[in-house]
C-alpha cells in the first residue's frame, strides 16, 4: 500500500469526459433534440470561511476597470466577468457564536432580531428562496456542496452549512464527490425510491394526530423531503435520456486521497457539470466550514497543516498575515479556476458564465474581530445582463447585504422586493 | 445549575462546625451482588486479589451462580486475600460455595483472621462444586471484611498445575442476617438534610449594595446585569436566570473579581442561598419542563436499531463512531473487565472494521454535536431530501444485500412463507419497529403493500423485504415520537414510550422484547420494575453504547482525530518516519474509553473518572509514557508498532499524577497546538466536561500567543508568563482567571500527554492556582484531591452530562430539582455508577413530557 505523500497527478482524473470538459455545447444538444430551450439562468455560491484579510483584499481603485488587489489577482482571465461590492454588511447578534452565525446566518433571510429558538437569526436562505422559484423547472431543486475534509466533527450543525431549508432544518451539503455524482447521475436510485414513498408518506399523516407543534414542524420537514423526492423523480425520470447521452463516469480516485486544490476542483467540475446539463439552477459551495479549529493541509502552498482560524486572530503579526494572504490567495485562485470552467463553456451566443451568477462570499469581513461589516463578495457573470460587470461597486456604509440578496433573487427572476432587513434593492442590478 | 449539598457545606464550614474531610477511597466501590439473591456475594465479584481472576464455568455446566466463579493459583505457602463489604454491623451465618477439580489444593481458609477452615481440601477427580459448607456464625462490623486462603498443601492425587502449585476456585460466600429486623429506619427527610436559613431581600440588597452594584448597578452595567435594577425578592423571581447565574458565579467565587472588595464567606453564603431560595421558589411553583423536540435517530442509533430489529449478527456499516474496535472483552453481566483485552482502533483504518457490515449499505453522514451538548438533540437533527434519499436507499440495500439472509436470523421467521397468517407476522414486527401498538389501520397498509409487491416479484422473500425496506424509512421507525396532542404541562409517558427512552439512553437502539412485554403490561413505571429493567440492561452488552457513544461524545474524544503535534518535534506521536497519515498517537484513544468501560462493567464509582490507581494500557502506549525516549525500543522506524490489534493491560498505577481522565495523552493531546500546549484549550475542556460548566464565547478580539513554544523560551519566558503578560486587557481577564488555572495544572504534560519536569529550555512549570477561586492547588494530585473532597460538584457535572444525554435536550433551569435529587443519591452511594444511571431513569423528566401547545 503506498497511499502517502505522493504528488503525482492521477492517471485518470475524474475530470475527464465531463464536467468543463464535456466536449458537446449541452444546451445545443438538447435544443437539437427539440427541446425548446434558451439559455437559463442559473446562481451558484462560493463561501469561504473565517473572512479574509483586509488590506490585500481590498482594491485602490473603484468603478469600472478597476485595479485588482493582490488577494484579487487570481480573477484575471476572467476580469471582464466580475464585478466587486463593497460596504456590505451583516449584522451579529449577541448570545450565539460569531463563526456559527457568519456560517449559518449568511444567505438568512431573518432580520436581525427575529432569532430561532436556538438564538440565531436563522430562516430560509436566499438559495432556497430562489430555487423556491427557479427549482421546479429543473430535476434538483437546488444542490450544496462543501468541501470539509475535516474528520474530527468539533463543530456544531451551524459552523457546517450555510443552506437552510428553514431553522432547525438543514440542507445538508455533500462532501464525497462520488456521492454528488451518484445522485447527481444514478437515475435508478432516485426511481428505485418511487415505491414507497406513498407508504411512508400515510405513515406520517398517521403520526401528524398525535404530536406537538414542534414535532409537527419537523414532522412537516420529513413530508416536504418526500415531496421534492418525488419530484425529483419525476422530473429525473423525463431527462433519462440526456443523462444517459452524456456517457461521464464516476470519480475513481478516492477523494479522501485528493489534494486540497484538487478536491476544490472537483467539486466544482460537479458543480459546473450539474449547472451545464440544468439538472438544477441554484448550487452553494462552502468550501471549508467555520473556524474548525483543526490543522488542515494545503499541499504546495504551506507546507504544514495551518490553522485557518488560529491565524485570523492574530493577523496583527506581519509574518501571520503575509500567510493568512497566502490562503486567500489560494481560494481566490479556486475560484477563479472554476469561474474559467464556467467561462469555457458556450451557451449559444454566450457562455455559461455569462448566464449565472457566481457569488464569492464570506459571512466575516475580518476575522480577528468577527466583523460583519464590508464583507468580501465578489460576482462572476452577470446573469444574461442584469448587472454591470468590470465594476468595483462601492456602496453607502451600512448597506445590508440583504439588499444585495433581493437584487440576485430578483436577477433570477423572483418576485421578492424585501427580506429580513433589507431596505431596498442594490445598485448595479438592471432590476 | 448550582447547589444546596455545596453551599450547605460552606455554611457549615462558616459556622465552623465541619472537620477535616477524609477521603473516601472510591476504588472501594464495586458491583453489587444481584438483586435477586441478596445474601450472596459472587465470588467473582470480590475485590481484587493478586492473581485471582473469574473464571467462565459454563464449560463445565450450569451449576455455577452467575455461570462463573473466582480462580487462584498460588505455590505452595502462598496466600490470597479476598475483599467484601457488609453494609451494617451484625450477626450473620456464613457459608462458603467452594469448586473442586483435579488440580486443587488444600487451604487454610480465616475470614477477619478468624479460622473458618483449618485445611479445606478441595481435590476431586471431576471439575464441579464442593458441597456448600456449613454456616458459621460471625459478627462482622460495618464494612470491609478479609478472607485469608492460605495454600497448604496438595492431595496426594493432585495433579500439580503447571506442574509447580495449585488452584481454588470460590462460586460464593453466602451471609444469613441473624439480627432481628428492627423496624425500617426512617429515612433522614431530604429536605431537612440541607436546610437553609432562609436569606430575605433586605440582607442580600445589602451584601449586592457592597459588593456588586459598583459593576452591575446604575451607574455601570458590566455584561449587560444590572443587579440594582431589582429592588424586591418579586423582581428576582422575574428574573430567575440571572438569579441562577448570580448563584454560580458566588458558588465556584468567580464574582467579585479577585481585584475587589470580596465579600466574607457568610456573606458569600448568605447571599448564594437567598438565590438559591428564589430559585426553589421558582422551580417549586414552575414544575413545566422543557419540552423534547422529536428527534429522529442518528447515524449510531439506527445502526443499533436496524441491527436489533432484525437480530443482525453484525453492524450495517462501518461506523467511525465505535472508536475501539472489538467488542469480544465487553461482557458486564461479568461484573468484571478482563484484565488484558485485544482491540484496535481507527489508527490502522478500515482494516481495523470489528466485525462484518453489509456490503452496498452506504451509511449517511454522521450528525454533529450540539455546542455544548451530544448529537441527539431534535432541534438539531431534521430530514432534508438528501437525507430522506439516502434512507429510503439504505432500507433497500440493507435487505437486498448479498450476505443479509446468513446475516439475520429472522430469515426462517419472517422472510420465508411457512403457513404463517401474514397479520400474525407482521403485527408483532412492525410493534417492535415503531415501539408502540400497532392501530389496524397501519397493518392494513403494510399488508396491502405486501400483496403488491408480491403480485409484482412473485416473491414471498422479494416482498417482505421490500415491506423491511420500507419500515426503515418510515417516519414510525426514524423519529422518536412520543404522544404529545394532548399531552399538558407534565405528563407521564406511557409505557411503550418509556421503554422507547430507555433502549434509547441505555443501548441506543429499540427496546427489545423483554422491555414491549413491560411495556404491554404497563407496568415499566413501577419503581422496582423500572429498576430491574435498567439493572437488565446495563448488563447486556448492548450498554456498551454508553461508552461508544455517550462516553466519546462526553470527552469530546474526536478531537484527537486530525490532532497534528509538529511531525518534526514529536515524530513518536507517527508510526513511520516520513509518514504523517499514520499516527501511532491515536491508539491512546482507546484508553480513557477502557477506564470508562471499567467504571461501567465493574459498576464503581464516577470519581475515578477523576483519579483512578489503574488505567488501560498497550506495552507501547505504556512505554509511551513511561519511556518517552525509546518507547518502541530497538525496533526501527519501518514498523515501529504493531499494526494489527493491540493488547491493552490493566495497570496499577505507580504515581497519582496519573490516572482518571484528565490526564490521559488523549485528552492532553487533543488539547494542545502542533508546537505547544494550550492551556487555554486545556482549561476550558475540563471547565466544560469535568465541571459542565462551560466558559463563554471567546470576546471577539482574540489575539493569541506564539504558536511555538520555543518562540515563546527565547523571550525567556515560560507559556504561563507569556499568557499573563498578554491577559492584562480587564475584559479578557475576568473569564480566564476562571479559565486558566485548569489548564495551567497540566503544564506539567507536554503537548502529547507524557509528563515533564521542566520545559524544554529548562524553566520551571509552574502548576499552582485556585481551583474556584479560593482553594489553592500547587499540582495535579492537590488538584485531584480538592476535587475529591468536594466530589458532588464533579457528580452534579456528570450527572447533568448523562441526563441531557439520555432526554436529549439541554437541561433548563426547572430540571434543578431533579438533578438536585439524583445528585443527593449517587454522593451518598459513592459515585457509583448504576446508581447515576438507575437514578436518571428514575426521574421525573425522564419519566415525563410535556406538551407544546403554548410554544412558539
Amino acid at each position: 500500500m503506498n497511499i502517502l505523500k505522493h504528488k503525482h497527478i492521477p492517471r485518470r482524473t475524474f475530470l475527464r469526459g465531463c464536467g468543463a470538459a464535456l466536449s458537446l455545447p449541452f444546451l445545443d444538444v438538447m435544443q437539437g433534440r427539440g427541446a425548446k430551450i434558451s439559455a437559463p439562468k442559473r446562481v451558484a455560491f462560493f463561501y469561504t470561511p473565517n473572512g479574509v484579510a483586509q488590506e490585500a483584499w481590498h482594491p485602490k481603485s473603484i468603478g469600472d476597470n478597476f485595479a485588482l488587489s493582490p488577494t484579487l489577482k487570481p480573477l484575471e482571465p476572467v476580469r471582464k466577468n466580475i464585478s466587486l461590492f463593497t460596504n456590505l454588511d451583516r449584522v451579529k447578534v449577541p448570545g450565539t457564536d460569531g463563526h456559527a452565525q457568519a456560517g449559518a446566518c449568511y444567505l438568512s433571510t431573518a432580520a436581525p432580531d427575529d432569532l430561532s429558538p436556538a438564538g440565531y437569526p436563522l430562516r430560509r436562505t436566499i438559495d432556497q428562496v430562489i430555487a423556491d422559484t427557479v427549482g421546479n423547472l429543473t430535476p434538483f431543486r437546488s444542490l450544496e456542496l462543501s468541501c470539509n475534509s475535516f474528520t474530527d466533527n468539533r463543530e456544531s450543525v451551524y459552523f457546517d452549512n450555510i443552506s437552510w431549508y428553514g431553522h432547525g432544518h438543514v440542507a445538508r451539503s455533500i462532501k464525497e464527490p462520488h456521492k454528488v455524482f451518484r445522485r447527481l447521475f444514478n437515475i435508478k436510485d432516485h426511481q428505485e425510491n418511487a415505491s414507497v414513498l406513498d407508504l411512508v408518506r400515510s405513515d406520517a399523516k398517521d403520526l401528524q394526530g398525535s404530536l406537538g407543534r414542534m414535532d409537527l414542524h419537523k414532522l412537516e420537514e420529513y413530508l416536504d423531503s418526500v415531496r421534492t423526492v418525488e419530484q425529483q423523480i419525476e422530473r429525473i425520470t423525463k431527462r433519462q435520456i440526456d443523462v444517459n447521452d452524456l456517457g461521464i463516469e464516476e470519480p475513481e480516485k478516492l477523494w479522501t486521497t485528493m489534494r486540497r486544490d484538487e478536491y476544490i476542483q472537483v467539486m466544482g467540475d460537479l458543480m459546473v457539470l450539474a449547472l451545464q446539463t440544468d439538472l438544477t439552477r441554484v448550487c452553494s459551495m462552502m468550501v471549508a466550514p467555520e473556524r474548525w479549529d483543526t490543522p488542515l493541509m494545503f499541499e504546495d502552498v504551506f507546507e504544514k497543516p495551518i490553522l485557518h482560524h488560529g491565524w485570523t486572530h492574530n493577523q496583527k503579526d506581519q509574518k501571520v498575515l503575509r500567510e493568512l494572504e497566502k490562503l486567500d490567495y489560494f481560494h481566490m485562485t479556486q475560484f477563479s479556476r472554476i469561474c474559467q470552467k464556467m467561462k469555457a463553456i458556450k451557451e449559444g451566443e454566450n457562455t455559461l458564465l455569462d448566464n449565472m451568477m457566481f457569488i464569492y462570499g464570506s459571512g466575516l469581513s475580518s476575522g480577528m474581530l468577527h466583523e460583519c461589516t464590508n464583507l468580501p463578495t465578489v460576482i462572476a457573470g452577470n446573469a444574461a445582463g442584469q448587472l454591470v460587470t468590470n465594476r468595483h461597486h462601492k456602496h453607502a456604509k451600512g448597506t445590508p447585504i440583504a439588499n444585495l440578496w433581493v437584487s440576485i433573487a430578483k436577477a433570477m427572476g423572483c418576485s421578492i422586493d424585501q427580506i429580513g432587513d433589507s431596505t431596498g434593492p442594490l445598485k448595479g442590478f438592471a432590476v | 445549575m448550582k447547589y444546596i449539598i455545596w453551599i450547605a457545606a460552606i455554611w457549615a464550614l462558616s459556622q465552623g462546625n465541619i472537620q477535616a474531610i477524609e477521603r473516601f477511597d472510591y476504588h472501594t466501590v464495586r458491583k453489587k451482588t444481584t438483586l435477586s439473591m441478596p445474601e450472596i456475594y459472587e465470588g467473582e465479584f470480590l475485590s481484587e486479589a493478586g492473581k485471582a481472576r473469574p473464571q467462565d464455568m459454563r464449560g463445565f455446566g450450569n451449576d455455577w451462580s452467575g455461570n462463573s466463579h473466582l480462580l487462584w493459583d498460588g505455590l505452595v505457602g502462598d496466600s490470597s486475600m479476598l475483599e467484601f463489604e457488609v453494609a451494617k454491623a451484625g450477626k450473620y451465618a456464613v457459608s462458603f460455595q467452594w469448586t473442586m477439580a483435579p488440580d486443587y489444593g488444600q487451604f487454610e481458609v480465616r475470614l477477619n483472621g478468624k479460622l473458618v477452615e483449618e485445611s479445606l481440601d478441595l481435590f476431586s477427580p471431576l471439575v464441579g462444586l464442593a458441597r456448600l459448607g456449613d454456616p458459621i456464625v460471625f459478627e462482622l462490623e460495618a464494612g470491609i471484611q478479609r478472607i485469608g486462603i492460605k495454600l497448604i498443601s496438595g492431595n496426594v492425587q493432585a495433579k500439580k498445575f503447571r506442574g509447580t502449585g495449585y488452584l481454588y476456585g470460590l462460586d460464593y460466600i453466602k451471609l444469613r442476617d441473624l439480627t432481628p429486623k428492627l423496624a425500617k429506619v426512617k429515612e433522614i427527610k431530604e429536605a431537612d438534610a440541607f436546610k437553609i436559613p432562609e436569606v430575605d431581600f433586605v440582607k442580600a440588597q445589602a451584601i449586592m449594595k457592597r459588593h456588586c452594584f459598583r459593576c452591575h448597578g446604575a451607574n455601570k452595567v458590566k455584561g449587560e446585569i444590572n443587579l440594582e435594577a431589582l429592588t424586591s425578592r418579586a423582581d428576582v423571581l422575574k428574573e430567575v436566570d440571572l438569579a441562577h447565574h448570580a448563584m454560580e458565579v458566588l458558588d465556584k467565587a468567580e464574582m467579585p473579581p479577585e481585584d475587589e472588595l470580596q465579600p466574607s464567606k457568610a456573606e458569600r453564603v448568605k447571599l448564594a442561598s437567598f438565590f438559591e431560595g428564589v430559585i426553589n421558589e421558582y422551580v417549586s411553583a414552575n414544575t413545566r419542563l422543557e419540552p423534547v423536540v422529536m428527534r429522529r435517530l442518528n447515524r449510531y442509533e439506527y445502526n443499533n436499531a436496524v441491527r436489533d430489529l432484525l437480530e443482525l449478527r453484525g453492524d450495517i456499516y462501518p461506523l467511525p463512531e465505535k472508536v475501539i474496535r472489538s467488542s469480544e472483552y465487553f461482557d458486564p453481566s461479568t461484573g468484571r473487565m478482563p484484565k488484558a483485552m485485544s482491540v484496535g482502533n481507527r489508527t490502522l483504518g478500515k482494516f481495523q472494521v470489528e466485525r462484518q457490515i453489509l456490503s452496498g449499505a452506504d451509511p449517511f453522514a454522521i450528525d454533529l454535536q450540539a455546542e455544548h451538548g451530544f448529537n441527539n438533540q431534535g432541534e438539531q437533527l431534521s430530514i432534508p431530501p438528501i437525507l430522506l434519499e439516502s434512507l429510503l436507499k439504505l432500507g433497500r440495500s440493507i435487505v437486498s444485500a448479498p450476505e443479509f439472509d446468513g446475516y439475520t436470523a429472522l430469515t426462517e421467521t419472517l422472510f420465508k412463507e411457512n403457513g404463517q397468517p401474514l397479520v400474525d407476522r407482521l403485527r408483532p414486527f412492525l410493534e417492535k419497529a415503531f415501539r408502540s401498538p400497532v392501530k389496524d389501520a397501519t397493518l392494513a397498509r403494510y399488508v396491502a403493500y405486501f400483496l403488491a409487491e408480491q403480485k409484482l416479484t412473485g416473491s414471498y422473500t422479494m416482498a417482505m423485504k421490500s415491506v423491511v425496506g420500507a419500515v426503515l424509512a418510515s417516519p414510525k421507525f426514524i423519529y422518536v415520537a412520543e404522544n404529545k396532542y394532548d399531552a399538558g404541562d407534565k405528563t407521564q409517558t406511557s409505557d411503550y414510550e418509556l421503554a422507547q427512552r430507555l433502549a434509547l439512553f441505555l443501548w441506543s437502539s429499540i427496546p427489545d422484547e423483554l422491555l414491549l412485554d413491560s411495556a404491554r403490561k404497563a407496568e415499566l413505571h413501577q419503581p422496582n420494575i423500572l429498576e430491574r429493567q435498567v439493572r437488565r440492561m446495563l448488563n447486556d452488552r448492548r450498554s456498551r453504547a454508553l461508552s461508544e457513544n455517550f462516553a466519546r461524545q462526553w470527552l469530546r474524544l474526536d478531537q484527537l482525530i486530525t490532532a497534528v503535534p509538529d511531525f518534526d518535534r514529536f515524530q513518536v506521536y507517527y508510526s513511520r518516519i516520513g509518514c504523517e497519515q499514520w499516527k501511532f498517537g491515536l491508539q491512546t484513544m482507546i484508553e480513557p474509553l477502557l477506564l470508562f468501560e471499567s467504571v461501567q462493567v465493574e459498576d464503581r464509582s464516577i470519581m475515578l473518572f477523576v483519579d483512578s490507581n489503574y488505567t488501560y494500557r498497550s506495552d507501547e502506549l505504556h512505554a509511551w509514557y513511561t519511556k518517552p525516549n525509546a518507547p518502541f525500543d530497538k525496533r526501527g522506524n519501518r514498523s515501529r508498532f504493531n499494526t494489527f490489534t493491540q493488547t491493552f493491560r490493566k495497570r496499577h498505577l505507580r504515581t497519582r499524577r496519573e490516572g482518571g481522565l484528565m490526564t490521559t495523552a488523549a485528552i492532553l493531546t487533543m488539547t494542545a497546538t502542533p508546537l505547544r500546549t494550550s492551556p487555554i484549550k486545556r482549561g476550558a475542556w475540563v471547565a466544560t466536561v469535568i465541571f459542565n460548566d462551560p466558559p463563554p464565547p471567546p470576546p471577539d478580539v482574540i489575539p493569541e500567543i506564539e504558536a511555538d513554544d520555543a518562540e515563546i523560551a527565547a523571550q525567556g519566558l515560560t507559556i504561563r508568563e507569556r499568557l499573563k503578560q498578554h491577559a492584562t486587557d480587564q475584559t479578557c481577564a475576568s473569564c480566564h482567571a476562571r479559565i486558566d488555572p485548569l489548564g495551567f495544572v497540566l503544564e506539567s504534560f507536554d503537548p502529547i500527554g507524557r509528563w515533564r519536569d521542566n520545559y524544554r529550555g529548562g524553566r520551571d512549570i509552574d502548576t499552582s492556582g485556585k481551583l474556584f477561586g479560593e482553594m489553592e492547588f500547587s499540582n495535579i494530585e492537590e488538584f485531584k484531591d480538592l476535587i475529591l473532597d468536594q466530589p458532588e460538584k464533579f457528580m452534579r457535572a456528570f450527572i447533568e452530562h448523562m441526563l441531557s444525554y439520555a432526554l436529549g435536550r439541554e437541561l433548563k433551569i426547572t430540571d434543578k430539582p431533579a438533578v438536585d435529587r439524583i445528585t443527593r443519591r449517587v454522593k451518598a452511594d459513592h459515585g457509583r455508577f448504576s446508581t447515576v444511571v438507575v437514578e436518571i431513569a428514575k426521574s421525573v423528566p425522564f419519566r415525563h413530557k410535556t406538551g407544546q401547545a403554548e410554544l412558539k
